[in-house]
């Protein structure tokens, strides 16, 4: 029988003990540096993932159900029943049909954001209703707030009523300046979100964007 | 689940809006809601004279008021001190004296202390409606309510007898000038998380 031998491996004597010893600052300086790294990015994405939507709108921690508004009149001739638009989210604004600024860009910013809800908008009623019951029947109001969106709603009342209902909805509003042959309403232009189970649940300034009061309402959806 | 157990910071709730109203201040001016906007307000709604009552309530504001001014911080944001009385239609002249008895600047220019009345509708619609406090000076007891520059009812008091009640009002103060004050930055989340877990004071 031949005896095979292999030639040994070339060897570095000065070199093979160190090798070990690198290996093993490499593991170490991989767990130093490694683990915390790890961690923080599962922390990071954990936080990313799990952490509650950034309302652009003040929500209300202690939500109560939202005040009647049974007193007024809806665009359809009939009083306001809000209990019948339970499971859906209701958008409120206080404004008026001769409004020369503040409301047509406020509704036509509520329109855009409804439809960037897609289907999800048609479970979003925006409402307006009228600070300035004097010049705004029903008709009228009706059809101002279709002009922006078919699918808006709108009321009206008599003074007192529209008065109680506004200031249980945090709203101010009082004849301002002349304006034309007539005059304006100066009045409070926050919007106001009723949410699924019929509780005020956000306030928004009136600056809000399109893109951010659809988030917000794709949230409460 | 740790952060609602330990609570490391307090928050005041977010209640509900305030009411929105337009009455008249002791110098016949209209003050409204939108007024109030960007300011701290401290309401308190009381008769226009009801004696050692009375006497409470607007003792209990001007503590607070005094404390704002020495060592509570609400940052950059402003405090203000609002009476609404629950009689209807007091006129301007008696507002002013029930706020010179109080202590209220009668400098027109300085309205760190607002005394407001209307008509027994709009006071309904504000107190009892919207603060949903008795408007009713006969069945009335001491309240305040804390309202933040927003518009947004923080805090709401009843007068008790066995607590000091400026005492409270200012500690509640305190927490939300902290709010105000902190937060910024990746202070937002924490803050948010302690609204989300009702860490009250």
């Amino acid at each position: 029988m031949d005896i095979v031998t292999f030639p040994s491996q070339p060897t570095d004597n000065a070199a093979e003990p160190a090798a070990p010893a690198r290996t093993h600052r490499a593991r170490t300086l991989a767990v130093v540096l490694g683990v915390p790294l790890l961690v923080a990015v599962v922390v990071y994405a954990g936080f990313v993932l799990l952490r509650p939507h950034a309302y652009f709108g003040t929500v209300m921690q202690a939500p109560t159900p939202a005040p009647s508004m049974e007193d007024l009149v809806g665009i359809d001739g009939r009083p306001v029943d809000l209990a019948a638009l339970r499971g859906d989210v209701v958008v409120l604004y206080f404004g008026y049909t001769f409004c020369p600024d503040v409301c047509p860009t406020t509704l036509a910013m509520a329109a855009r954001a409804r439809e960037q809800l897609g289907g999800d908008g048609e479970r979003v009623h925006v409402m307006m209703v009228s600070v300035d019951p004097a010049r705004d029947d029903v008709e009228r109001v009706r059809d101002y707030v279709q002009a922006f969106d078919p699918s808006f709603l709108g009321a009206t009342g008599e003074l007192a009523d529209v008065e109680q209902v506004a200031a249980t909805y945090g709203v101010f509003f009082a004849e301002g300046a002349p304006l034309g042959d007539g005059y304006a309403v100066d009045h409070t232009a926050t919007l106001m979100a009723i949410d699924t189970d019929g509780k005020l649940r956000i306030v928004w300034s009136p600056n809000v964007t399109a893109d951010a009061l659809a988030d917000d309402l794709r949230e409460l959806l | 689940m740790a952060f609602a157990i330990v609570q490391p910071i307090k928050v005041l709730p977010r209640l509900r809006p305030a009411p929105g109203y337009a009455l008249i201040d002791q110098h016949g001016e209209r003050f409204t809601s939108e007024d109030a906007r960007g300011v701290i307000t401290l309401y308190g709604f009381m008769p226009l004279d009801c004696g050692a009552e009375c006497d409470q309530v607007t003792d209990t504001m001007v503590r607070v008021r005094d404390s704002i001014a020495e060592r509570i911080d609400l940052g950059d944001v402003e405090f203000r001190l609002v009476t609404v009385v629950l009689d209807p239609d007091v006129t301007p002249d008696e507002l002013t004296d029930a706020a010179a008895r109080a202590g209220a600047s009668s400098d027109p220019a300085d309205d760190g202390w607002v005394w407001l009345s209307g008509s027994a509708s709009q006071i309904e619609n504000v107190v009892g409606l919207g603060f949903r406090r008795s408007p009713d000076p006969a069945t009335w007891s001491p309240s305040y309510a804390i309202v933040d520059g927003w518009g947004t009812i923080r805090g709401e008091y009843r007068y008790a007898t066995r607590m000091d009640n400026a005492e409270k009002l200012e500690r509640h103060l305190d927490v939300l000038g902290g709010e105000l004050r902190n937060r910024s930055g990746f202070a937002t989340f924490a803050y948010d998380a302690a609204h989300a877990f009702q860490c009250y004071p």
